[in-house]
């Protein structure tokens, strides 16, 4: 008896043993009233609770601007006692920037009535939220624990948004996810592609529409006459190298798919293909190349059927 | 004392004389719980040896369950082949396919499967004199593959394009041959979601210019929907024809 009351003892001690949960989130001051919260260049784990993507926030003379929010609740109420000791301005708008689990699920820990993100991504988010956070639930475990999907309630306009002395432009695109904000902020020449530009971390496909949108609208934030560029993943950078990267993995990714097909190889063939050297400091590189076989290559295998 | 060192002896032989029982056939190396199970289920009692030349490719982790590419490569037992077995140990339907090699084809053959869990994948080759060469591989998924609705069940598109072929040539990875690689419309319902019973093809046969068959295969449902399909042939001849039938008695055929 007293055997099976130790037992029961240690097993409901086990939780408390454990090692607490924790992202230690920390914030680097970028640029006026600009803070970045890096991520890993890594893939979802079970280690890293799923603190893979990058977050940030400005804080204006009205409020904050939260620009995502995490991965699970645990993340969201991480990002906002950081943005806590940091200020006692009120939080104005809190954004999502697109549909992916690693961008909303911490949207718990903020006012529901200011969170917002474009109609689109909304519809995405009321869509596919719930698969998503299934999924991060299988992917990183525990860390999820009381995660719930919360739909955005507000809805951004592109266009140019004052507050609190700064100008806000909001641009739609498409090329990641099918429905993608960027934020260009005039007054500090801060970028933000969110996940438009992955850098040092290969980039994801399961959602775009193709890469000759992604391509093409890549293209076009090189017209953006930004300081500082703050990627959706990987480090931050102040010239156009994180831009290169996507433009040329973009490319290599198209024409290798193309030629492929237009030789008739199966999907285990291309996965089996070297990726060039060139990339050996993209994280996650083979892993990504492989996902994206899978989501791309049957379009190029029906392009070349000739009859 | 001495009953101690006797019970040991006893022990110690009794341990010797069961793995020298199981020598006779070799461990999985992947270390299966249902390699014994599925082993007598498609190969029976027969010898059989684990064979690396046996090419088993599949991806570092099946991104999407319900559509996994594999490539069975026999090439190393060209000309000796029967027929290859192909299966995944731990799907609620184990079988995949059957593959039967004419004269003229090159036993490599690519096509996408559904999973519905980490698996062991095994390709069974029976030689002509009747031995078995088990390639194998482990593939690493999130599941569910299996008792996933096919796309084709939301979308009625099939139903007016079913058996549709899309196909063209090409010559096989070393230019020694031809490859023919098809797309054909069709939702192959594993019958293990509610209310949409199995519905998939079941044969498929590449018959040469004199209407023999050079690839003859038979597939089971963990086939993914809208197959595609590639063989490959030690031949140059024009005039083949794919030819296929399904569980519901639709042949289709087509001149490739």
């Amino acid at each position: 008896m007293r055997i099976l009351t130790l037992l029961m003892v240690m097993t409901l001690s086990i939780p408390v043993i454990a090692a607490p949960l924790e992202y230690n989130l920390s914030a680097e001051k970028v640029a006026l009233n600009t803070w970045f919260i890096e991520g890993k260049t890594e893939d979802f784990s079970f280690e890293n609770g799923g603190n893979i993507v990058n977050t940030a926030f400005i804080v204006t003379n009205e409020g904050v601007v939260v620009l995502d929010t995490g991965v699970s609740r645990r993340y969201g109420e991480a990002l906002h006692s950081l943005i806590r000791s940091i200020t006692d301005k009120p939080i104005k708008l809190v954004v999502n920037t697109h549909q992916h689990p690693d961008h909303f699920l911490g949207n718990q820990a903020f006012d529901r009535a200011v969170i917002a993100s474009l109609e689109h991504t909304r519809d995405q988010i009321r869509q596919n939220g719930d698969a998503f956070a299934e999924n991060m639930y299988r992917l990183v475990g525990d860390w999820m624990r009381g995660t719930e999907v919360v739909v955005p309630e507000k809805v951004i306009e592109p266009g140019m948004m004052e507050m609190g002395g700064h100008r806000l432009e909001w641009i739609e695109l498409t090329g990641h996810s099918g429905s993608d904000l960027v934020l260009y902020d005039h007054t500090t020449g801060v970028l933000f592609p969110f996940d438009m530009v992955f850098y040092q971390r290969a980039l994801t496909t399961p959602h775009t529409p193709g890469l000759n949108q992604w391509r093409s609208e890549i293209q076009q934030l090189r017209q953006i006459p930004f300081r500082i560029m703050l990627p959706g993943h990987g480090p931050k950078v102040t010239d156009h190298r994180a831009l290169d990267q996507m433009s040329d993995y973009l490319s290599w990714l198209d024409e290798t798919l193309k030629s492929s097909a237009e030789a008739g190889m199966s999907m285990t063939e291309v996965m089996a293909l070297p990726i060039p050297s060139r990339f050996g400091s993209v994280a996650l590189r083979q892993a990504e190349f492989e996902r994206s076989v899978v989501h791309l290559y049957p379009e190029y295998e029906v392009a070349v059927f000739d009859h | 004392m001495m009953t101690g060192i006797s019970r040991m002896l006893t022990g110690l032989f009794a341990l010797f004389a069961f793995s020298y029982a199981h020598a006779a056939q070799p461990a999985d190396p992947l270390e299966s719980v249902m390699w014994d199970y599925t082993r007598e289920i498609f190969i029976g009692d027969a010898d059989y040896r684990f064979d690396t030349s046996i090419k088993v490719e599949v991806p570092s982790f099946a991104e999407d369950p319900t559509q996994v590419p594999i490539t069975i490569d026999a090439r190393s037992l060209k000309g000796r082949i029967e027929r290859i077995v192909v299966w995944a140990d731990l799907n609620p339907i184990q079988h995949i396919f059957n593959y039967y090699p004419g004269d003229r084809a090159s036993p490599k053959v690519s096509l996408r499967i559904k999973v519905q869990q980490s698996t062991a994948i095994r390709a069974a080759v029976r030689t002509l004199n009747g031995e078995w060469h088990i390639g194998y591989a482990q593939l690493e998924a999130a599941g569910g593959g299996c008792t996933t609705p096919s796309m084709g069940n939301a979308d009625p598109y099939w139903q007016s394009h079913l058996g549709e072929v899309k196909a063209r040539r090409f010559a096989t990875d070393d230019m020694q041959g031809t490859r023919f690689k098809f797309r054909v419309i069709h939702p192959m319902d594993t019958g293990l979601v509610d209310a949409i019973p199995e519905f998939y093809l079941q044969q498929v046969e590449l018959k040469g210019p004199d209407g023999e068959a050079v690839v003859r295969m038979e597939l089971s449902p963990p086939v993914s929907e809208n197959p595609v399909i590639s063989f490959d042939l030690d031949d140059e001849r024009e005039g083949y024809r794919l030819w296929m039938r399904d569980n519901g008695g639709n042949e289709f055929s087509r001149v490739l």
